[in-house]
């Protein structure tokens, strides 16, 4: 029962033809306990059954999803609590000390895979990261986009100024919308890897996202004077 | 995270908040943005024609380092040439509010605004002499 999921896994990557860093499907390395062949990516060893170190991979094959912008939450939800249940660190409480370590890092690269993966924003952010050679090592920032800074400056100066919780609320569901278009915009420039136009909408994203964050930040000061 | 009381007086007391008309002659505008954290930060000069930072504006979206800086900024450059304004180096300000490391960004984000807000103003007059050339 242990592999089934290593085997899908190892499908998902190859289908993927090798995109992204980490090692290929074929590479194989000895296992650390029984010096058994297991193939890069398995989370345990098929012979003698014991977890694996993590390994180098980015976050979409840590799921066992393609590296793509369009993800089924479900999917990633259950990908993730079906992998967690299986490497947690209290599976392994009575084994070796060795064991313990190597499920205890399995499961924190898990969980920054999840987490990278989860949020869109952040997910844009890595997928840019990931295709696009020359940008920033923290994802995607397009400092001097002079379109993208004037509506930043514009909604926050307006938001600054409203003073009614209606006026709060409008500029509310204005950002969310604008979110929401930037979410169809960079679903798009990703299939078409129009990767200067994902990394555009990333950076607008942010901005509206902060948007989004002040504007509860406001309505709540609102509403408590 | 502890602020620095120059930090908090900024803060507190931001110097010289505002806007001017971005089409005046003589205005220079630089508009600089540090989208990982959200913050925006607009830097007006307003320059005479002897090439001497008169007044400076700005309004700033982010936290109380990034306020403090711009803040700080627009004190500096008043009465400096435009020349001497553009060397205002960002390890300046962050020493004078006492930064921590994790806050230069902000500095580095000023020292961005002030040199936009130099070269918006030297493309203007630069398109004004040339117009003016034509005529």
């Amino acid at each position: 029962m242990t592999d089934t999921f290593s085997g899908n896994l190892e499908n998902t990557v190859a289908q993927t033809g090798g995109e992204g860093p980490g090692p290929g499907p074929a590479s194989v390395a000895a296992c650390w306990s029984c010096k058994g062949p297991v193939s890069a990516g398995a989370l345990f060893c098929p012979v003698c059954e014991a977890v694996q170190p993590p390994g180098q991979m980015d976050h979409f094959q840590r799921l066992g999803l393609q590296a793509a912008f369009d993800i089924d939450p479900d999917s990633l939800d259950r990908l993730y609590f079906d992998l967690q249940r299986r490497l947690h660190p209290d599976r392994f409480a009575t084994r070796t000390p060795r064991e313990k370590a190597f499920s205890q890092s399995q499961a924190t690269s898990l969980n920054e895979a999840y987490e990278a993966l989860k949020d869109p924003l952040r997910r844009a952010d890595y997928l840019v990261h990931l295709r696009g050679s020359g940008v920033l090592r923290e994802g995607c920032n397009q400092i001097n986009d002079p379109v993208i800074l004037m509506e930043a400056m514009e909604l926050r100066e307006a938001l600054a100024e409203a003073q009614t919780r209606e006026e709060v609320d409008r500029i509310a569901t204005e950002t969310e919308a604008d979110i929401a278009d930037c979410l169809i915009g960079l679903s798009a420039a990703f299939r078409g890897n129009d990767l200067d136009g994902a990394c555009g909408l990333t950076t607008r994203l942010k901005y509206l996202t902060k948007l989004a964050d002040e504007a509860r930040v406001h309505r709540k000061a609102l509403a408590e004077n | 995270m502890a602020y620095s009381d120059k930090v908090i007086d900024h803060y507190e007391n931001p110097r010289n908040v505002g806007a001017f008309d971005k089409s005046d002659e003589g205005v220079g505008t630089g508009l600089v943005g540090a989208p990982a954290c959200g913050d925006v930060m607009k830097l007006q000069i307003k320059v005479n024609p002897d090439g001497i930072i008169e007044d400076a504006k700005f309004k700033t979206f982010g936290c109380g380092s990034a306020i403090a800086s711009s803040s700080l900024v627009t004190e500096w450059v008043k009465g400096k040439s435009v020349d001497e304004a553009v060397e205002i180096k960002n390890t300046d300000i962050a020493k004078e509010l006492a930064l921590p490391p994790v806050k230069i960004h902000c500095s580095v984000l000023a020292e961005d605004a002030i040199k936009a807000a130099i070269e918006d103003y030297k493309a203007k007059s630069d398109q004004i002499k040339k117009v003016e050339a034509a005529e």
